[in-house]
């Protein structure tokens, strides 16, 4: 505990010592670029390439010297990557945590070292967010919620509902799912009658279908946590011939989930935007940077509802989102 | 001293699974006496031994220091006064000698839990000193000899001031002179009241040392005699069951033309210019102490470990051994040195453990033929006498003498011209040691070549037609049968 | 005939050994104890739940376990040889999104088949030349090989799923032949292969041999060195395999497929009845493992236990069984 007292305070003169210097130069150049530090979880996901992405492009709109960092899904190579970010005295710092019960560490170094920090996409526990200067992400409660209150419609709010969870203990996973149950309590004539993890896995998915679908159990509705574990859900449906009676539904909206949309063997799904995300973030940075207020510490980029009736759209935004990716 | 009872076995009795390890055993032990348990490998002595260690469980009743003794393991029989030396010895060899003794109970600060690491050498000097032994305690197990692990492990045992010591087979990796030592101390330790349980195959130190004298045969009780009440061929008997009048007895055989011969054979650092030759119908004995080379030496021929430089002809012609299995191929086996490390499969089966060297010959499209497999392992069964229920039995379920056997088979299964072995007979009691002897030369009568290392002088001028010395890497001189005696080898090495 | 009775003849008389009827009946429980404790295990949830022993249900499960257990069935020829292979998960995904690019039309079903069953034969053969040749534990050259395949997967696919999968290469997954799912018929006929190969020929003895004692195997003539790589080619193969049916079975080439597969896989192998000290294991024994782990997923989603239970009830189960498996070696 002491040591990290030290080692703040050390930290804290090497960035007024980086702040003072910094100060020398900014007198000659007033319009310097905004330097932002970005601590993401892990290169190599779809979803969140596409965040990546969003704030590649949001930073060169905005003229601000990006820098981003892959911990691997590790949380304490996070924290010593926003250690580093400090002692280089970077204006904002954006972390996407790996884990965010470990959020405060991070949010402390940023604090001692008097740089604002934004969290992005994975929403801290409340008295962590007390000290973050703003969060840019969707709800992942709400996630659930929308998903669910679509497929109440569809049943008519009554009817037997499978939950097929993402890997235990995954943010998403418990608050999707708390969204799920929130919506069902208010329904009295649905009731949950399986649940059980296929850890994100389209594999899984199909095997945990497969051995409900032998349960015995009348299920009317597979609500699941992500669109890989919905559509593995999908195809042991298909194959026991039981899809045309089973309300099947996911969240993301990927590229592969909206052909099953459009199908209509997938029949809801919602859209997480990674781009509104990524942007929003940068966008945020830059405000903080500049020390312009903002209007609320929450920005909140919303879920979208996905149906066969607008999945036009979504293809059309992704359509889009990957030329401009390839240009 | 000496008619205190301090030690009773009665009716003991194990079982594994398909052998009947112990038959109603009987033990006595008297106070401040040597006691020897004496039979052939296979007997029972250890497995005795390990009941009474706590190690096994077995039937029948133990009484200690006139109570009953119920182990629940060997630390329990530690603190009721049993200590025992391990006939395998099982040092850490990153640590020093002072924590491989105090191990599990070194000295420590108070309640601290940190070692005294200085009291730690302290006691262990004291324990070395009383004992006469002459090693230093901050020395890393590992940087000694066998002969020196081997006189710390005794030291071990002494060290947990117990009131019997088992000994299994301690001298099996020292020299005389540490003999001498640990006479010493065993003598010092009878004379403060503690009783030895010794066991041990070599005859000349049990009649040196020991007051009574236990045997067992195939897991049965057969006597307890005083020591003068025996004598070498009386105890061999009681062993065997048999008689056995000369344990090397060589056959004559008619030795022929030469059909391994080496020149100039070296390997840098390990032997240099060995020439010899071996003839059909001969058995070459390579004497000399250990770590002369000599197993480096046919180590090389075999393709194990193949020479920098010198060449061998087989029959004549210049043959090229890169591998084990071009000389498997070239019909010449090898029995290795060390049963347990280069020898035997130890979890598979006595069938899967003869076959293994020649499996080609029992192919059939390249499946394994079960029938002839079977076939030829029987015939090898009762060929060599091995005592095995089954085929299919585990080869660690045998005793040392039928694991050798078994091991011998694999290499006769090829029919091969020429056989090495090393140490043929280590660790093999001598109902099996005296078959083997046999085995050997009946196969030198059918032709075959036959080269031997022994460390043993009396297997190598019983069994050897010629005898080859080898000290330090090099070939010192050659005797023939009639000329060789153990002094002119000794002569040889030393010259 | 005749040579076998002189032998159990002659056994009493040498070896001190009575024919003992408790005795076979240990026999009989150290030989098939893993069979007992599955049988066990198959009453159990029959009882617990009567959805648990339909002819669907239990088809349901051999499928699903078909996966893991092929290619469980290389890790016992590698586990045997004293060796260890982590890379088969990461393998799977490599093979996946390999084979789906060229399953997505426009090629024959034999170019996706042949690529999938090279590559994964490939990653074993390296695995193996590196164990061997580089003289480096196999826990950490298949390490490397676990970690690199992944990358691999991802950088091929850009980490994203590769879809529209003709329907002859679906097949592999969902199609039925001779009226059972084409996985276990693929199990099956691997597992007799592999089983042929382990137990009747040359190539599977000196797999035991060199499990049992590298250095006696050498001196048997056995060239150790390369009958390593050939045993690593054939895991890799075997994962290849595995692969294949799994990529048509969820219709996608996914980089992030078989997460965790390996450690599955090792647990069959180990459940069943091989020994990681080397020299001992079955083919059969490892399909019993592979179909145990299935059993208890099945079992406890057809009860709807909790997903946190299921993984502490999976632990303790699988742990159980290896003990329950031990404690009867160490008697004998």
């Amino acid at each position: 505990m002491k040591c990290k007292k030290i080692t703040g305070l050390l930290m804290a003169l090497v960035v007024l010592f980086g702040a003072l210097t910094g100060c020398a130069s900014d007198g000659s150049n007033a319009d310097r670029k905004v330097v932002v530090g970005a601590a993401m979880p892990v290169f190599d996901d779809k979803w969140l390439s596409y965040l990546y992405d969003a704030m590649k492009d949001g930073a060169k709109d905005k003229n601000v010297d990006l820098k981003m960092v892959d911990a691997k899904n590790d949380s304490s190579k996070q924290l010593s990557q926003v250690e580093k970010f400090a002692t280089e005295g970077v204006d904002v710092i954006v972390v996407c945590p790996v884990d965010t019960a470990a959020v405060k560490p991070m949010v402390n170094v940023a604090k001692q070292a008097n740089i604002p920090i934004v969290i992005v996409n994975r929403i801290p526990p409340k008295d962590v967010m007390k000290d973050v200067d703003s969060y840019v992400g969707s709800e992942s409660i709400k996630g659930g919620i929308i998903q669910m209150e679509e497929v109440a419609k569809i049943l008519n709010n009554k009817g037997n509902v499978a939950i097929m969870t993402g890997q235990l203990g995954h943010e998403a996973q418990v608050k999707r799912t708390v969204g799920n149950k929130e919506v069902i309590q208010k329904h009295p004539d649905m009731q949950i009658i399986l649940e059980g993890t296929a850890k994100w896995q389209r594999a899984e998915g199909i095997q945990l279908m497969e051995n409900w679908l032998q349960s015995g159990k009348k299920i009317d509705a597979v609500v699941a946590n992500n669109d890989e574990m919905a559509i593995g859900a999908i195809k042991a449906l298909k194959e026991a011939g039981k899809l045309d009676e089973t309300v099947v539904a996911g969240v993301d909206g990927t590229p592969d989930a909206l052909k099953y949309v459009k199908s209509g063997d997938l029949d809801v799904s919602v859209f997480q935007d990674p781009v509104g995300q990524g942007k929003g973030a940068i966008d945020t940075a830059v405000k903080l940077a500049k020390g312009e207020k903002l209007k609320d510490k929450m920005v909140w980029i919303p879920y979208e509802l996905i149906t066969k009736r607008n999945v036009q759209e979504f293809e059309e935004r992704w359509d889009v989102y990957n030329k401009n990716k390839s240009n | 001293m000496g008619e205190e009872i301090l030690l009773e076995m009665k009716d003991i009795s194990k079982e594994f699974p398909g052998v009947k390890a112990l038959d109603k055993i009987q033990l006595t032990v008297k106070k401040g006496t040597v006691h020897a348990l004496m039979g052939e490998n296979g007997a029972g002595k250890s497995t005795l031994m390990k009941i009474l260690f706590g190690i096994y469980s077995g039937s029948g009743t133990i009484s200690f220091k006139g109570e009953e003794l119920k182990l629940s393991g060997p630390k329990d029989a530690l603190k009721k006064g049993i200590s025992m030396i391990h006939q395998e010895l099982n040092p850490i060899p990153e640590m020093t000698v002072a924590e491989n003794i105090f191990l599990g109970r070194e000295p420590v600060y108070g309640k601290t839990g940190w070692v005294n690491k200085k009291k730690l050498v302290q006691q262990t000097a004291e324990l070395f000193e009383t004992l006469n032994i002459p090693i230093d305690p901050t020395t890393k197990m590992k940087d000694l000899t066998i002969a020196s692990m081997q006189m710390v492990e005794i030291a071990m045992a002494v060290s947990h001031s117990a009131d019997l010591i088992i000994m299994d087979e301690p001298t099996s990796a020292i020299t005389d002179k540490e003999v001498k030592y640990l006479f010493e101390i065993i003598r010092s330790l009878k004379s403060k009241g503690v009783a030895i349980i010794y066991i041990s195959h070599k005859m000349d130190e049990v009649f040196r040392i020991c007051d009574e004298i236990t045997v067992l045969r195939d897991g049965q009780y057969i006597g307890t005699k005083r020591t003068d009440e025996l004598d070498h061929d009386s105890l061999t008997q009681m062993m065997v069951g048999r008689e056995i009048k000369q344990v090397f007895h060589k056959e004559p055989a008619e030795i022929k033309e030469v059909i391994l011969s080496v020149k100039n054979l070296s390997k840098e650092g390990k032997f240099k210019n060995i020439s010899f030759e071996v003839r059909k119908g001969e058995i070459l004995g390579i004497a000399g102490l250990m770590g002369a080379g000599r197993t480096e030496v046919i180590e090389s021929i075999f393709g194990v470990d193949p020479p920098t430089s010198g060449e061998i002809y087989l029959c004549g012609k210049p043959i090229k051994i890169k591998h084990p299995s071009d000389a498997i191929r070239h019909k010449i086996g090898l029995l290795t040195e060390d049963r347990k490390l280069t020898g035997a499969f130890l979890p598979l089966s006595v069938k899967e453990n003869m076959i293994m060297s020649g499996m080609n010959k029992f192919l059939n499209f390249g499946f394994v033929n079960g029938g002839k497999v079977k076939q030829s392992c029987v015939s090898m069964v009762e060929k060599l006498n091995i005592k095995t229920p089954n085929l299919n039995k585990l080869i660690m379920n045998l005793s040392g003498g039928n694991q050798q056997k078994v091991l011998l088979a694999r290499w006769l299964l090829n029919d091969p011209d020429l056989l090495i072995l090393d140490e043929p007979t280590r660790g093999v009691d001598v109902g099996a040691k005296a078959e083997i002897h046999k085995l050997m030369c009946k196969l030198a009568q059918e032709g075959k070549a036959i080269i031997m290392i022994s460390s043993e002088m009396p297997e190598i001028l019983g069994m050897s037609d010629r005898i080859l010395v080898m000290h330090e890497g090099h070939f010192k001189g050659e005797l023939s049968r009639e000329e060789a005696n153990q002094e002119r080898i000794l002569q040889i090495a030393f010259q | 005939m005749k040579n076998q009775q002189t032998i159990e003849k002659q056994a009493p008389v040498n070896g001190r050994v009575r024919v003992d009827w408790k005795e076979k009946g240990s026999e009989v429980v150290s030989r098939y104890g893993i069979f007992l404790i599955f049988l066990g295990m198959v009453a159990l949830m029959s009882i617990l739940t009567p959805h648990f022993f339909t002819y669907f249900n239990l088809i349901n499960v051999v499928r699903q376990v078909s996966f893991i257990g092929i290619v469980a069935m290389g890790v016992t020829f590698v586990i045997i040889t004293k060796g260890i292979d982590l890379s088969s998960g990461s393998v799977i995904a490599l093979v996946s999104v390999m084979a789906a690019s060229f399953a997505q039309g426009g090629h024959s079903l034999v170019v996706p088949i042949l690529i999938g069953l090279g590559i994964g034969a490939l990653t074993g053969l390296i695995n193996g030349t590196i164990a061997t040749k580089g003289m480096i534990p196999p826990f950490i050259a298949t390490l490397g090989m676990m970690t690199a395949a992944r990358g691999m997967a991802l950088l091929y696919s850009n980490g994203r799923p590769i879809g529209n999968l003709t329907d002859s290469f679906l097949f592999m997954g969902s199609g039925d032949l001779l009226g059972l799912p084409f996985p276990i018929i693929m199990f099956l006929v691997m597992g007799l292969i592999s089983h042929l190969l382990l137990n009747n020929t040359k190539f599977g003895k000196s797999t035991y041999a060199i499990g049992g004692n590298e250095q006696a195997a050498r001196i048997c003539g056995i060239n150790v060195d390369r009958h390593l790589i050939l045993v690593y080619t054939y895991a890799g193969f075997l994962t290849g395999i595995a692969a294949l049916m799994l990529t048509a079975r969820i219709s996608a080439g996914q980089p992030s497929m078989g997460v965790m597969y390996e450690l599955d896989a090792i647990a069959a192998a180990v459940i069943g009845g091989t020994s990681l000290t080397g020299g001992i294991g079955t083919i059969p024994g490892t399909m019993i493992g592979a179909l145990i782990i299935g059993v208890l997923n099945n079992g406890l989603d057809l009860m709807n236990v909790s997903s946190y239970w299921q993984q502490i009830l999976k632990g303790i189960i699988i742990v159980t069984a290896v003990l329950i498996d031990s404690r009867k070696n160490r008697k004998s």
